[in-house]
């Protein structure tokens, strides 16, 4: 049998390959999560999770894998183990419900951690803003004053904003071309029209 | 005659995105990770695209439609350098290529962005952004397998020796450097040539490989010409393959 595509047979795979190939358990590279921001003055909002061996690496994928449709002014990522994670509630209730409103702590450490809220299941998670906290319970503490007024918060994640890679104001330009690149966005190629012609030519011939 | 020279420019600067973003594509679905293998697509997918631009200056300027250039021709008339033809080989070859032949388009569109010509030097203004990437890209996978394993390290300079005399050949001179020259469309082969070896001198020295001498090495040359390797007449046929049955297909 010979595949479709020259290029897989330029390959010349072997026809039994299966047993040499098997991969190891837990090879996979750590996850980063990805935060993109849509448009200027937007919130950056969670798109999705790249495999990567390190911020560099995660950032590069990240740009392709979750801006290259539609419009893009800035892109986060982070390792997924520096995020850290509320319960997710049930029932519209917000998580800032269980969190107390007294800072007990006596610490005054200033660490700058990054807020967001998940305002609908099944949604991506949106940035709410940035709280200077001692550690991540204070900074919870903190973002209830800061930002839960408004939609419940069904879930909230924290991110230290030092751990957070990000894109820089001169990176922008990678982005400038992509409001033209309408090609890949399926709609752009009309397909069901297309079928929808096919289709009634074949009837009328 | 200086229209000429610009239309020699644009044809090789065209011709070495479409073929390279050809190469480049047939990778798509065999990349080595699924996250690298949609970015390297975006890249080759980009780089088509940009061929098309020039193309479209190129019909402006009398020639033939986009699609009748890219497709209706023969390797021989094709002005792209050896390297962007050489097979994919290995992944090691394919980010060396990628790495030195980005370099050099980001600066020959930073040059060209001074251009006198307006229709040029406002689409390589356009076009920087999409190369930047390539090259933060490309920047990144050399600083991390150029200094992760003995493996890795070999191969990308195993790599980098053979790929570095093909690389010196988009360098190539034309017999109208001076009139581009002076007439300010674009500041030559040789000023680009001496911006790309420090560009990529620096990157290299962050990792544990070594730059094969520039002095030493001798550049691969002929492609601008339409003297190519055995390799791009296959190339151009099967790129060709569907505008040849059907010169009005679309999808």
């Amino acid at each position: 049998m010979k595949s479709l595509d020259p290029r897989v047979n330029r390959l010349n795979l072997p026809d039994n390959w299966s047993s040499e190939l098997e991969k190891e358990e837990l090879d996979q590279l750590a996850t980063y999560e990805v935060f993109v921001q849509p448009k200027e003055g937007k919130p950056y909002q969670h798109e999705g999770i790249v495999h990567a061996s390190n911020e560099d690496m995660a950032f590069v994928f990240a740009k392709e894998q979750f801006s290259r449709r539609n419009t893009c002014t800035g892109l986060w990522v982070c390792a997924t183990q520096n995020v850290m994670v509320s319960e997710l509630t049930e029932a519209g209730k917000s998580v800032y419900e269980d969190v107390s409103d007294q800072n007990t702590s006596q610490s005054n450490g200033n660490d700058k951690f990054e807020v967001f809220h998940l305002l609908k299941r099944g949604k991506q998670h949106i940035h709410m803003g940035r709280v200077e906290a001692a550690n991540y319970d204070e900074a919870l503490i903190h973002a209830k004053a800061a930002f839960s007024e408004g939609k419940p918060a069904l879930n909230v994640w924290i991110v230290k904003s030092g751990h957070i890679f990000h894109s820089t104001l001169e990176d922008v330009v990678i982005w400038h071309t992509l409001p033209e690149k309408k090609f890949r966005d399926a709609i752009a190629y009309k397909a069901m029209d297309k079928i929808k012609k096919f289709k009634e030519e074949q009837a009328a011939s | 005659m200086t229209e000429i020279a610009l239309k020699e420019l644009l044809y090789k600067i065209a011709d070495d995105q479409l073929i390279l973003g050809h190469r480049n594509s047939e990778w798509t679905g065999l990349g080595p990770l699924l996250e690298e293998d949609i970015a390297f697509s975006s890249m080759a997918q980009d780089k088509v695209g940009q061929s098309h631009a020039f193309y479209a200056i190129l019909h402006e300027l009398g020639e033939s439609e986009p699609d009748t250039i890219a497709f209706m021709r023969n390797a021989d008339q094709f002005h792209n350098c050896q390297l962007v033809e050489l097979p994919n080989g290995e992944y090691d070859f394919s980010l060396i290529r990628h790495f030195l032949f980005d370099h050099a388009e980001l600066i020959r569109f930073q040059m060209l962005a001074e251009s006198s010509y307006e229709p040029l030097s406002l689409l390589a203004k356009k076009l920087q952004g999409e190369v930047r990437y390539h090259v933060m890209h490309a920047n990144t996978w050399i600083k991390q397998l150029g200094s992760a394993t003995d493996e890795s390290i070999k191969r990308l300079q195993g790599s980098l020796d053979f790929a570095l005399p093909y690389a010196l050949g988009i360098f190539e001179l034309s017999p109208h450097e001076s009139s581009l020259i002076d007439n300010k469309i674009f500041a030559g082969e040789d000023a680009l040539k001496a911006r790309w070896l420090e560009s990529i001198e620096k990157v290299i020295s962050e990792t544990q490989l070594n730059l094969p001498d520039a002095t030493v090495a001798s550049p691969v040359l002929g492609g601008r010409t339409g003297l190519h390797t055995e390799h791009l007449q296959p190339l151009v046929e099967e790129m060709s393959e569907v505008f040849k049955i059907d010169p009005s297909a679309d999808w």
